[in-house]
């Protein structure tokens, strides 16, 4: 026994250690059964000064405990268990989550709509009819086979990227929601915006060279 | 230095699995316990009792205890609720006192077998204490000032280093060197009944 270490284990026992040497000895204590049993007279001593009845040598307390703590389980599981109902989702956690998203979705739609003439082209982008693109490629690429390609106009990108974004919420709101509810946010959808669609694709489908003066 | 620094850092290696460094938390604590639970009741071996129960609830509550107040303070609460509630269950328990009542003689043996206070234990204990007081008396007087100062007034290193005008590195030093001295002594005077704490754990 090192009379540094049992100067560290004394100070230890009236807390005036620095914690990291604490974290130490506390490792050495709980394992080196002659360190413990000079820990165990420190406090017989303290005990003796201060004139407290019972004090004994080899008290029965300490052993009595011992014994039914090392018929117990060790306390890791315990905290693992702890850790994991901590971490674990409670039952109210997956509605409050779909609420939430919810009601993120219909505030990001409703300001979307908002948005003035966006919001009709950015539907536009999406439901253009066919029946307009063959017109603006015969008229670029004369001989060339037939393909579906989607005119591409600086106006159509330039509200791709709102119409992305509310597809992403729809999306997120779909994950979350029930059927009949991602219906009827699609359904609306769509009926407030059909007449600008509309128009949007009449527009398109009568004015090739406006497509084609838009193309890069 | 961290206040509870030493308490926490053994809690934390129970709240690990370390069940050893339990062991060293009721051997810091058994006596200052029973003299706590001794204001609820006046039967020591009762005492002793709910001491061990406080020690067990205390360990199977550790994966709740975060450090938020000092270790022996919530094993002081602990410790209160246990002994009222045995007090309690005690005065409310008419099959218990019937018991008692029909087998008083097998109860005052049993009373006695597990009381700390028979006359040997007393015997021991007075010679514990006239030994470890023999020790003080024979320590140099900065040693034995500083043990006071520490044990029975509950003084921090940093306070006696101002009681005694001294470094608080020679506190420590000076409590250390005493301990040693009444150690020694204790154990040429009870050679043979000390080795009981290390078949602890």
């Amino acid at each position: 026994m090192n009379e540094e270490l049992d100067s560290q284990l004394s100070a230890m026992f009236d807390d005036e250690l620095a914690p990291e040497e604490c974290e130490l000895l506390a490792r050495r204590l709980s394992r080196d059964e002659q360190l413990k049993s000079r820990w165990g007279r420190y406090a017989v001593i303290g005990a003796a000064i201060r004139s407290e009845r019972g004090v004994s040598l080899n008290p029965p307390l300490a052993g009595r405990v011992s014994a039914v703590i090392l018929a117990e389980p060790a306390l890791s599981g315990s905290a693992t268990a702890h850790g994991a109902r901590r971490g674990g989702m409670r039952w109210w956690q997956p509605v409050a989550g779909a609420a939430m998203a919810a009601g993120v979705a219909a505030v990001s739609i409703l300001w979307l709509r908002t948005q003035g003439p966006l919001s009709g082209a950015t539907l536009s982008a999406q439901l253009t009819p066919p029946t307009a693109v063959p017109t603006g490629v015969e008229a670029s690429a004369p001989g060339a086979p037939a393909s579906y390609v989607v005119p591409r106009s600086p106006a159509v990108r330039a509200v791709l990227v709102p119409s992305t974004t509310l597809a992403n919420y729809v999306v997120a709101h779909s994950m979350v929601s029930s059927p009949v509810a991602r219906r009827n946010l699609l359904s609306s959808l769509m009926t407030s915006e059909s007449t600008n669609v509309a128009s949007e694709a009449i527009r398109a489908a009568e004015d090739p060279h406006d497509v084609q003066s838009n193309l890069p | 230095m961290g206040a509870d620094a030493s308490d926490l850092s053994l809690v934390r290696r129970v709240q690990r699995g370390d069940k050893g460094a339990f062991d060293a938390l009721v051997l810091k604590y058994q006596h200052k316990l029973v003299k706590l639970v001794m204001r609820y009741v006046r039967n020591p071996a009762e005492a002793e009792d709910i001491a061990q129960e406080a020690f067990i609830k205390a360990y199977r509550a550790l994966p709740q205890f975060r450090g938020d107040s000092a270790f022996y303070t919530w094993l002081y609460r602990i410790a209160i609720n246990t002994a009222k509630n045995a007090v309690v269950s005690r005065d409310r328990s008419p099959i218990e006192y019937e018991l008692d009542r029909g087998n008083e003689e097998s109860y005052d043996m049993q009373s006695r077998m597990k009381d700390a206070e028979t006359p040997e234990g007393l015997v021991l204990t007075d010679e514990i204490r006239s030994t470890v007081n023999a020790a003080i008396d024979a320590l140099p007087e900065d040693l034995r000032t500083a043990i006071v100062l520490r044990e029975l007034e509950g003084l921090s290193y940093e306070e006696i280093a101002a009681a005694m005008s001294c470094p608080v590195g020679t506190v420590r030093s000076r409590i250390f060197r005493a301990r040693e001295a009444i150690d020694r002594r204790l154990r040429e005077v009870f050679e043979g009944g000390l080795g009981r704490a290390e078949e602890i754990g």
